[in-house]
């Protein structure tokens, strides 16, 4: 067998960018993005002072998570090892730029599809090294045949000081690098000073961690952007899928509770209500494909292995548990509900939950790996739920209002220790560094608009509202506060979950 | 896994299918046919590939060439880059000639018949009026061997300037002035301490093949020192990087040299062979008994001052650190290679005694032209003959070789204003070819007024494959190709071997493949973009135009042998050259069944055979010597040359130039007549007797001289500083990168570098805006802290600072907007003023890419802000700056350039009284040995007025 892998000799590497230029060439690959880099770390202080060089690009993990997580296909294993991509089969949906710890996929702007280093396949088919390879003038980039002992690079790779990119993700790299300095290898351990790199713009697409951060021994002085992939449509995703799920497990939890009969606030606008925002959901997600109009591939070319294709399938189920619910609500037929709902809650639950286990494949994205995620999103179902009944409570007859705020007061609490205990647990380096982005960096506006205005006002509201027994008009605006609240959580939970650097 | 190859097999270089990338795993397959070429970007002329795509007949992608002996398929970023070069948008595609003032902007397309009329009837009526020193082809990067001068010969016309003043005179004049040759061809691949005054590994000459080499050497073991006070690439891969003061660099090597000695670590038997002791002990220790034991003394004592202590005082590094590498230097005799080209060299005054005294290490270690060592470029460089050559000129520029200045290397390029300015001459025709003297050059306003001046220059023709800002104030913009669009010739000393690259036309090939049948009529302007040219035919076609009836003796030189009375074409030309004066290539090609041309477009390059290791040992037969008469110093001196020559100007007349040296053929070492070296003694001159005669004895010998920078003239405790001002990215080439999005998208920062401890000395915040007050002007710069400087000096790259005054014309990838003004200096005098009004944006173009631009910065044109500082002996440009470092004023702008061209006339004026002017001995303008562009006949040496 054949098992390509690169050694990437930073012994040798002298910085050029012969690489970077060769590959965009080769593969015509625009401004803005790139499959191959150099990055320069700068260490030491005058006179003791070195730039290291390393190239950065796609590892052929063994176990590519960018290939577990792709919903189509569109990223697979060639034959010979190498992590490869079709372009035909991609819908955009940025999947696997999560899922990759090393940030080496892209959308190309030209495409609108996954790109990243393919090792040059089709060189490669031809029986010719990668473009990289011949460029390179002091021969700092080899190809190596980890499968064939004999081979010069699998040699210098079995026997010499090689070190690998992110081992603890567990995926298996294939691309080994020699002499590197280690700092340049782990993008927390270098930053970008505020003062910028050496002959490069710096912008917000270079994610950096913050240069006075504990651990940075390095400068990072020369590297290349990556956008952030996932943002306001992602987070309205979740929120609205809250919505949804929550509206239909309340129903349901309704009609446990004996209102089966009752068709207006159990029945028939619950499931509308959720129809509403599932279908929203739907459009955020297929807009926020980067080829929208190829969303039907899920199905036509779904992958079991990816979490975007299993959650097509939950909100499919729970779409149509949902529909049935209605048709129910609508012939006045109590006996189905109460039939239903189980089900529906089930389907609920999943649908609100299967999130969790979509953002666990993203192994980039330490921070969305938290166990306490599947809990979270339930805690925020139910939150929603409630809270839009709470809402609904203004305009129809709700039942069992009292155990609704319950529910409501129940899902903000939790909600609110399971982010206190992610935010004060210790972390991996990269989930700290994320912590810190959301409670203290970037997004901590977001965040504490998310505590303020979507937990403690509402917790507070209910409070009162429970001991007191009325103030439906205050427990429906806590109910808009709750969900804003929560899509600013989410926002920065989103985005910091991708600040932290991979390169 | 089957064995990967690096290229396609040369057998399917005519047709290879390969498989489309972007369509993977779809397998769509591409024929393409390979055709080889040669790199036009920095001047090491790397090999390149070109893939031409049968169906669309465009160039798809452009690699290296696997037969290159030089790069050996490898390149560096510029190569592949050449791509974006074919296709940029905002190239010039046509001749344009300007309808509007010089420099409004305002252009119309004319056709090349119209333009080659014009400028051939310009240059005839200077002809014929004798104002042949009114016709001057500039050139920046010349890309090619002897085609230029060739042409200026045949019109008879001393006009060839260059651009080495700014570049090399001085480590030319340091080399020559020990080898005779003027540039050292290292071995790096095979020595075992390499010794770098440069940043090889990224920049110079000749970055791609040298950093291979390096690096191949470095993993064999050898040790690698990199001097710089500014930490490169290179100085990052070096073992020893040693960050000295600018300018005290031949300190430093001369304590290097004197513990060699002292700890008898030197080569002993090869300095009593191959130097010339016994005029250095006759000139310098007249004390001494004139043998050879005596030289230990003598150079002890004459470098008693340079100690490690004393070197820690004046450069500034760890005295022990020096010992280190004297005794890491001593442990591997024949095998130190080591290399100047600009750096140290082109920054300080007295610069050239770096190389000087870089090479004496070579010297000492008996590291000359060996296995590992380091030889000169006259025995690894391998220039054909150009076919139908003129005999010597009979005229001497003296806009380019001024009297003030007969040990320069070469023209005085940068003097050329000021020399228009004080009335030393006028231009008819000004060719700047791939040359951007405005903004290059320092002094670029003086430039700009000269440019600007119809009566100082009357035509200015730019002849150049992208806009920049000196073809901004031209008559004339003439597109001439890039590296896949014309022919050269090129040969370079990049390691120890000789080779010839053969450029080339890439879709005229393509047509001849295809089975067109090229005419001698045919001109590639057909097969390229547009209308780009390419200058062999321009130069044909044009001085057909001087001369169309043969009345002016110009055209014979461009007359076809074949068809008598047309004009030579390409094919005949190259056709002569590769069958008559390349050794081994028309053997190579008869047995590949080819002819020699037919071999070179298949190839793009040969490797001359034959050893060049120790030539100077080559045992000379006693014929070549029949003639000649010894000397006492044991030279043989040939009749006719000008080791024979009796010091009268009549007899000048008799003498014939020799290309390198003095054309003696051999030296009597040992009793027996060996090749030596091409200098006056035939020896390596410890002592040069050329520079003591023409009036610097105190330089005869390697020494340190005290820099117009250095560091402990300088008010350190106050604000000034040294401004490094020329450092070089691996991803850019000078002006000429500007038409690559690869390229600039890598680099386009421009930060002035600056230790903390200056930066909190001097007030300057963390990214904070920087005011550097030179001689002549200021300019305002973003601050960059960074550990990789030395303190007391900063730096900003070269390159950076492009600019154009308006939104579409002129643009490229690096190009800021402009404007500038003329400003009242608040003293009743006048300045000029550069703004910077935006960076690079976003523009619309056929290229998507140019949507996709995500930087803005383009730097701060510096270059404007520095005064001629020529040095006085070599008339190399002095680049360092003496310059106040401060805060931003109020007011001032990033980008900010302001520039009082009267200061830089009384830098000028006192740069020049630093001179010792010709005549030299003989009533001589120039020693009749130094080299020199177009040598003319010996008898315009003379100064007639001495």
């Amino acid at each position: 067998m054949t098992r390509l892998g690169f050694l990437l000799d930073s012994d040798s590497c002298i910085g050029c960018h012969a690489c970077t230029v060769a590959c965009k060439s080769e593969h015509d690959v625009p401004l803005g993005v790139n499959r191959t880099w150099v990055k320069y770390v700068e260490t030491g202080s005058f006179p003791n002072v070195s730039r290291h060089f390393s190239v950065m690009r796609c590892n052929h993990c063994d176990d590519a998570p960018c290939i577990s997580i792709c919903p189509t296909n569109a990223l697979f294993r060639a034959d010979n090892g190498v992590v490869d991509f079709n372009d035909d089969n991609c819908i955009g949906c940025k999947g696997c730029m999560n899922a990759c710890p090393y940030d080496a996929v892209y959308i190309n702007p030209a495409t609108n599809t996954a790109h990243k280093c393919n090792f040059c396949n089709h060189r490669i088919d031809d029986g010719l090294e990668p473009s990289c390879v011949i460029v390179c003038p002091t021969h700092a980039i080899k190809v190596a045949d980890l499968d064939d002992p004999l081979n010069p690079a699998t040699k210098i790779i079995a026997r010499a000081d090689v070190a690998v990119r992110a081992p603890e993700q567990g995926t298996n790299p294939k691309v080994y690098y020699r002499g590197a300095d280690q700092a340049s290898l782990n993008p927390l351990r270098t930053a970008i000073a505020d003062d910028g790199m050496i002959w490069a713009d710096t912008t917000p697409d270079h994610p950096s961690v913050p240069a006075d951060s504990s651990g940075v021994v390095a400068r990072t002085t020369y590297t290349t952007s990556h956008q952030m992939t996932w943002t306001t449509k992602v987070s309205a995703y979740l929120v609205t899928k809250a919505i949804s799920a929550g509206v239909m497990a309340v129903a349901a939890l309704l009609v446990l509770l004996g209102h089966a009969g009752e068709m207006a606030a159990v029945g028939v606008v619950p499931p509308m209500l959720a129809g509403f925002f599932l279908a929203l959901t739907g459009v955020l997600l297929v807009a926020d494909l980067k080829q929208p109009s190829r969303f039907h591939y899920l199905i036509t070319r779904g992958s079991w292995d990816s979490w975007l294709v299993k959650g097509a399938y939950v909100l499919a189920a729970f779409a149509a548990v949902s529909a049935a619910w209605w048709v129910a609500g609508i012939a006045e037929a109590p006996d189905v509900l109460r039939v239903l709902a189980l089900p529906v809650a089930l389907c609920a639950a999943a649908a609100a939950g299967y999130t969790a286990m979509l953002f666990a494949q993203c192994e980039g994205r330490d921070l969305w790996q938290t166990p306490l995620l599947l809990p979270t999103l339930l805690a925020q179902a139910v939150t929603a739920g409630a809270a839009c009944y709470s809402i609904l409570d203004l305009f129809v007859e709700v039942p069992e209002t009292d155990a609704i705020r319950w529910a409501f007061l129940g899902g903000v609490c939790a909600t609110a220790a399971l982010i206190a205990v992610e935010a004060t647990s210790a972390g991996t380096p990269h989930v700290e560094a994320a912590v810190h982005q959301m409670i203290r960096g970037s997004y901590r506006a977001r965040f504490w608009f998310g505590v303020l205005v979507g937990l403690l006002t509402p917790g507070c509201v209910l409070v009162i509202a429970l001991a007191v027994g009325s103030g439906a008009p205050l427990v429906a605006a806590a109910g808009v506060a709750a969900i804003a609240g929560m899509w600013a959580y989410e926002d920065s939970f989103v985005r910091a979950g991708q600040s932290v650097p991979l390169s | 896994m089957t064995d990967l190859q690096q290229y396609p097999p040369q057998d399917q270089w005519h047709d290879h299918a390969s498989l489309d990338a972007k369509a993977w795993p779809n397998r769509v397959e591409t024929h393409h046919s390979l055709i080889p070429t040669t790199c036009f970007n920095c001047e090491a002329a790397c090999g390149l590939l070109a893939y031409v795509n049968h169906e669309t007949r465009q160039i798809d992608k452009i690699e290296g060439n696997p037969l290159h002996p030089a790069s050996r398929g490898r390149n560096c970023a510029k190569g592949p880059a050449t791509l974006n070069q074919v296709n940029d948008t905002e190239r010039i595609l046509y001749p344009m000639r300007r309808v509007g003032a010089r420099g409004s902007g305002r252009w119309e397309r004319v056709s090349w018949d119209e333009a080659l009329s014009d400028i051939g009837a310009r240059i005839a009526a200077a002809l014929d009026e004798g104002r042949h020193n009114s016709v001057m082809y500039h050139v920046g990067r010349p890309g090619e061997d002897g085609y230029a001068d060739r042409v200026l010969k045949a019109w008879g016309v001393d006009g060839h300037n260059s651009h080495t003043n700014i570049c090399s005179s001085n480590a030319r004049i340091g080399y020559q002035s020990w080898m005779g040759h003027d540039r050292p061809s290292s071995d790096f691949a095979n020595a075992e301490v390499i010794f770098l005054i440069s940043s090889h590994l990224e920049a110079g000459h000749y970055f791609n093949p040298h950093a291979q080499r390096i690096i191949e050497a470095q993993a064999k073991g050898a040790t690698v020192i990199c001097v710089d006070p500014r930490l490169s690439n290179t100085g990052a891969k070096a073992d020893h990087w040693l960050a000295a003061w600018p300018g005290t660099e031949p300190f430093l090597l001369l304590t290097i040299a004197r513990l060699l000695i002292e700890n008898g670590a030197w080569e002993r038997e090869f300095v009593r062979r191959w130097v010339n002791w016994e005029t250095y002990l006759r000139e310098t220790r007249p004390d001494l008994r004139l043998e050879f034991e005596s030289l230990e003394t003598a150079l002890l004592d004459a470098y008693a001052e340079y100690t490690p202590d004393a070197a820690e005082e004046v450069c500034g590094i760890d005295g022990g650190q020096l010992r280190e590498i004297a005794e890491i230097i001593g442990a591997h005799p024949t095998k130190f290679a080591s290399h100047n080209w600009r750096a140290a060299g082109a920054g300080n005054l007295g610069g050239w005694q770096t190389a000087r005294c870089l090479f004496f290490l070579n010297v000492l270690t008996g590291s000359v032209a060996t296995v590992g060592g380091t030889s000169g470029n006259g025995w690894n460089k391998f220039k054909p003959t150009q076919p139908k050559g003129a005999p010597p000129l009979h005229q001497w520029n003296e806009l380019s070789w001024p009297r003030e200045y007969p040990l320069s290397y070469h023209e005085m390029s940068i003097l050329l204003p000021h020399f228009l300015n004080e009335g030393r001459g006028t231009l008819d025709v000004y060719f700047s070819r791939v040359y951007n003297p405005v903004w290059t050059n320092p002094d670029g306003f003086s430039w700009l007024e000269a440019l600007t001046d119809e009566s100082k220059v009357r035509c200015h023709v730019a002849l150049t494959p992208t806009w920049s800002e000196t073809a901004w104030y031209a008559d004339y913009v003439l597109p001439m190709g890039v590296g896949t669009e014309r022919h050269d010739v090129a040969s370079f000393e990049t390691h120890n071997g000789r080779w010839i690259g053969f450029r080339q036309p890439v879709m005229r090939r393509y047509a001849q493949l295809r089975g067109e049948t090229l005419g001698p009529d045919t001109r590639s302007r057909e097969f390229n973009p547009g209308e780009v040219s390419e200058e062999n035919e321009f130069w044909i076609d044009l001085s057909w135009r001087i001369d169309p009836d043969g009345t002016r003796g110009i055209r014979k030189w461009f007359e076809s042998d074949e068809r008598p009375g047309t004009p030579i074409s390409v094919d005949e030309y190259y056709g002569t050259m590769f069958a008559e004066s390349v050794p081994g290539l028309a053997d190579a090609a008869a047995e590949a069944g080819k002819t020699p041309l037919e071999y070179m477009r298949d190839t793009g390059s040969f490797a001359v055979p034959g050893d060049m290791v120790t030539p100077y040992e080559r045992t000379v037969a006693p014929e070549a010597t029949a003639q000649c008469h010894k000397g006492a110093d044991q030279v043989y001196r040939k009749p006719g040359t000008i080791a024979a020559w009796d010091g009268t100007p009549e007899h000048l007349a008799e003498i014939t130039l020799a290309d390198l040296g003095e054309g003696s053929p051999a030296v009597e070492v040992d009793g027996e007549a060996k090749e030596g070296f091409p200098t006056p003694s035939k020896k390596l001159e410890l002592f040069s007797t050329t520079l003591a005669d023409w009036g610097w004895p105190e330089y005869a010998a390697p020494t340190w001289i005290k820099s117009h920078v250095h560091h402990q003239d300088l008010d350190l405790a106050g604000n000034e500083r040294i401004l490094l001002p020329t450092f070089r990215i691996p991803t850019l080439i000078h002006t000429r990168s500007a038409n690559s999005k690869w390229l600039n998208e890598i680099s386009h920062r421009h930060p002035l570098w600056i230790h903390p401890s200056d930066a909190e000395k001097l007030g300057i915040e963390e990214n904070g805006l920087v005011r550097v007050s030179t001689r002549i002007g200021h300019f305002v710069i973003q601050a960059w802290r960074t550990e990789g400087i030395r303190p007391g000096v900063v730096a900003a790259s070269h390159h950076m600072g492009r600019w154009r005054i308006e939104e579409d014309k002129a643009r490229s990838w690096s190009a800021g907007k402009a404007r500038i003004d003329r400003i009242d200096d608040g003293d009743g005098g006048q300045c000029w003023k550069l703004t910077r009004t935006d960076g690079i944006r976003r523009f619309d173009s056929d290229d998507p890419d140019s949507r996709r631009i995500w930087w803005n910065d383009t730097g701060v044109h510096q270059n404007l802000t520095f005064s001629v500082q020529p040095d006085p002996i070599s008339g190399m440009q002095c680049w360092l700056q003496r310059v106040r470092v401060a805060p931003a004023e109020s007011g001032d702008q990033y980008g900010d350039v302001v520039v009082d061209t009267a200061k830089s006339r009384e830098a000028y004026h006192q740069w020049l009284s630093m001179t010792r002017p010709a005549p030299g001995p003989g009533g001589l303008r120039r020693p009749l040995w130094y080299a020199r562009p177009l040598k003319p006949a010996a008898e315009m040496y003379h100064l007639p007025d001495s």
